[in-house]
């Protein structure tokens, strides 16, 4: 009798557990790998974007997920660091087996790394990181189909907006460029020189810094010395600080025109008063002027009990990169790298997004879903970023469309 | 004129932090022939404290916490990292040790301070004074003489106490200071503790002008360590010397030949000295009897 008794129980905790596990498989979350610097100097930038993504992930499951199961995020801190993005790339791939991944703020990190997303297959959208050759870097007709998109504004449209912000709308005639030693700068510096010379101009200084180099007064000199009437920059926070900082001391106070990286919290922060007046390109401004910019603003203030956003442009264009790639999920019907990345090239859904509303935003030959006349200028006032122009983000302009192909 | 006149000032006024780094270096090498390369991680840990102390009793009462705080923390390094070795005669063990200190200490700082960089407020304003067409910050200037001052002080008391003196006398040879009574181990502890005081300290002179963060130390403590090289790491005056050099040879080859080589020449400079005067600038040559 009692050896029965238990044999019973045993059967219908087996069966249960069988069943139950059943279910599991039935639903088995879809994986999503989520990388960026969680730590060291870009990391604002990067815990914005996860915070982004982990937003959308959580109302896309609220609502029910994709294809019936919920969506997962597999986190891994690539700290900024080239080799450390290739380990994760390969482990996301072969360990985690992730349907896509979302994230890069690093354009070196994102070069290593994403090939070995495209030899397997597998869609990478590109959410922060803006170097120029990303999205090209497997376009045919190097390799037949490309796995990589991206919902940030690339080099080339932020340097063209900078250089139009200066001399055209703002009438400077004489621009220094200061850039950093590292691949971002250097690149930047390139982008920004190219669309000078498109307006037959010539920097009348350009100068170079390194990561943690504290005082810029050598570089500020020159550029003082050659007569600049505005600086522009591709550089990240903290030495961005300095230049601001620097000027100050030298009291030599000409515009700072750049980047969007002057909208990081560590510029604001470090550089005080001495950064009030930075302009730079920004694809979101935290101002809600419309109901879903709110709702998402409302939303990351609530989950992450903050006031300010550290990176709104990083969060915004994490959330969005999540809708993007729901979508295609949904559309393609499975979570098959090549048929994810079909859907992602002809998106039927019309996505309603925070940066923007993206009808049709990739096609084969176009997988950059930010074009040039969405971003807005943003200008740092009192330890924020606000619209520098009120009439860019007022009334029909709040919300900037991609022209359609 | 005027130009060179503000490099020279800048120049200064970052030689000098670079110079007050060095001179920790070169105390606990004066005492051990051993370094401290969690040098610029003491100058960080100094300044991080600096800052959450001061947001709770103000500037001033901060600096006597964050000196004693520096004692204690140089006290740690030399009994976890270079006691060990040098007990066993090891020839590179406190290398290791020292440097993984340093790193332990950066992570840890990263744990509780965050990886952003923060802001140190400065306690004597913010607004650059102009003499003479040369703008310099308050801040530069009180890390000029704080630094000199320190420096000053740390040798009256080699000088003048007698602690002060078993220290040099250990300096000048361990096993006859030994011999004589001195408590040669309490007195390596002690230069220790006294060169990353000396580190904390800076980090808190420093913190305002340069940025603030768990970073903050790696470039700093490499740089004073060249200086320690150029000026040679016995010579107290070596250091301050070489750290001018390094900050006014930045400074005009970033503006009189590119800014892209502005770290040039300060590493050309350290290959010469190596080459043709390996005890640095002002050291004294050592022969190493076997």
């Amino acid at each position: 009798m009692r050896p029965n008794r238990r044999n019973l129980l045993l059967a219908a905790a087996l069966s249960a557990g069988l069943s139950f596990g059943f279910r599991a498989e039935a639903q088995a979350p879809i994986k999503i790998g989520l990388t960026g610097p969680f730590t060291g100097g870009s990391s604002s930038m990067g815990v914005s974007m996860r915070d982004g993504v982990k937003l959308a992930i959580a109302e896309i499951n609220k609502a029910g997920g994709v294809l019936g199961r919920p969506l997962v995020a597999v986190e891994r801190d690539d700290e900024a660091r080239n080799e450390v993005g290739v380990q994760i790339a390969q482990e996301l791939i072969n360990k985690e087996r992730v349907v896509a991944t979302l994230g890069f703020i690093n354009t070196g990190v994102a070069l290593a790394s994403q090939r070995f997303y495209q030899e397997a297959e597998i869609p990478v959208i590109n959410n922060v990181a803006t170097g120029t050759v990303i999205a090209q870097q497997f376009a045919a007709p190097k390799e037949k189909t490309n796995y990589v998109f991206r919902t940030a504004a690339n080099d080339i449209i932020q340097s063209g907006m900078i250089v139009e912000e200066a001399v055209t709308r703002r009438g400077f005639k004489k621009p220094a460029i200061l850039a950093d030693s590292t691949n971002y700068g250097q690149l930047g510096r390139e982008d920004l020189e190219r669309a000078l010379a498109a307006k037959g101009m010539k920097a009348v200084a350009t100068e170079k810094f390194n990561i943690k180099d504290t005082d810029m007064t050598a570089q500020l000199l020159r550029a003082k010395e050659a007569g600049a009437d505005v600086i522009l920059t591709y550089g990240i926070g903290p030495e961005l600080a300095q230049i601001a900082n620097g000027q100050a001391k030298l009291g030599w106070k000409v515009p700072l025109v750049g980047s969007w990286t002057l909208s990081m919290s560590s510029f604001i922060d470090t550089a005080g008063p001495n950064g009030d007046g930075a302009v730079m390109p920004q694809t979101f401004i935290q101002l809600p002027n419309t109901p879903k910019r709110r709702a998402f603003i409302e939303a990351y203030q609530a989950a992450y009990k903050v006031e300010r956003m550290p990176s709104p442009v990083s969060a915004a264009q994490g959330y969005d990169s999540v809708l993007l790639l729901a979508a295609a999920i949904k559309q393609a019907g499975s979570t098959d790298g090549a048929k994810v990345r079909a859907a992602l090239e002809d998106l039927k859904e019309r996505v309603d997004g925070v940066v923007t509303v993206y009808d049709r935003p990739f096609t084969a030959a176009d997988h950059e879903a930010i074009s040039g006349n969405i971003p807005v200028f943003g200008v740092v006032r009192d330890g924020r970023v606000v619209p520098a122009h009120e009439e860019d983000v007022a009334g029909e302009n709040a919300m900037r469309v991609k022209p359609r192909a | 004129m005027q130009i060179l006149a503000q490099l020279l000032v800048s120049g200064v006024a970052v030689g000098m932090i670079y110079g007050v780094i060095a001179f920790g270096y070169q105390l606990t090498f004066a005492t051990s022939k051993t370094l401290n390369f969690g040098q610029g991680e003491a100058l960080m840990l100094g300044a991080l404290v600096g800052l959450t102390v001061a947001s709770f009793v103000g500037y001033w009462v901060m600096l006597p916490i964050v000196l004693a705080f520096g004692l204690l923390q140089g006290a740690v390094v030399e009994r976890l990292g270079v006691r060990p070795a040098i007990k066993s005669k090891s020839e590179s063990g406190w290398i290791m040790a020292t440097i993984a200190l340093g790193i332990i200490f950066k992570n840890l700082a990263e744990n509780i301070w965050g990886r952003d960089d923060l802001k140190f407020p400065s306690p004597i304003g913010e607004r650059s004074i102009e003499v003479m067409g040369v703008r310099v910050l308050p801040m530069e200037i009180a890390i000029v003489a704080g630094a000199l001052a320190m420096m000053l002080a740390v040798e009256l008391f080699n000088r003048r106490s007698v602690f002060g003196k078993a220290v040099v006398a250990t300096a000048n040879d361990r096993d006859a200071a030994g011999l004589m009574g001195i408590n040669t181990g309490q007195v390596i502890t002690f230069s220790f503790a006294l060169s990353s005081m000396v580190a904390a300290l800076a980090g808190v002179l420093v913190a305002p002008v340069t940025l603030t963060g768990a970073t903050m130390g790696s470039a700093l403590g490499l740089k004073a360590f060249a200086v320690a090289i150029i000026g040679g790491l016995n010579s107290g005056l070596g250091v301050v010397v070489g750290g001018l050099i390094l900050g006014i040879t930045e400074n005009l080859t970033g503006y009189y030949l590119s800014t892209g080589y502005k770290d040039v020449p300060g590493l050309v400079l350290l290959l010469l000295v190596l080459s043709f005067k390996p005890s640095g600038l002002f050291g004294k040559k050592t022969i190493k009897k076997v």
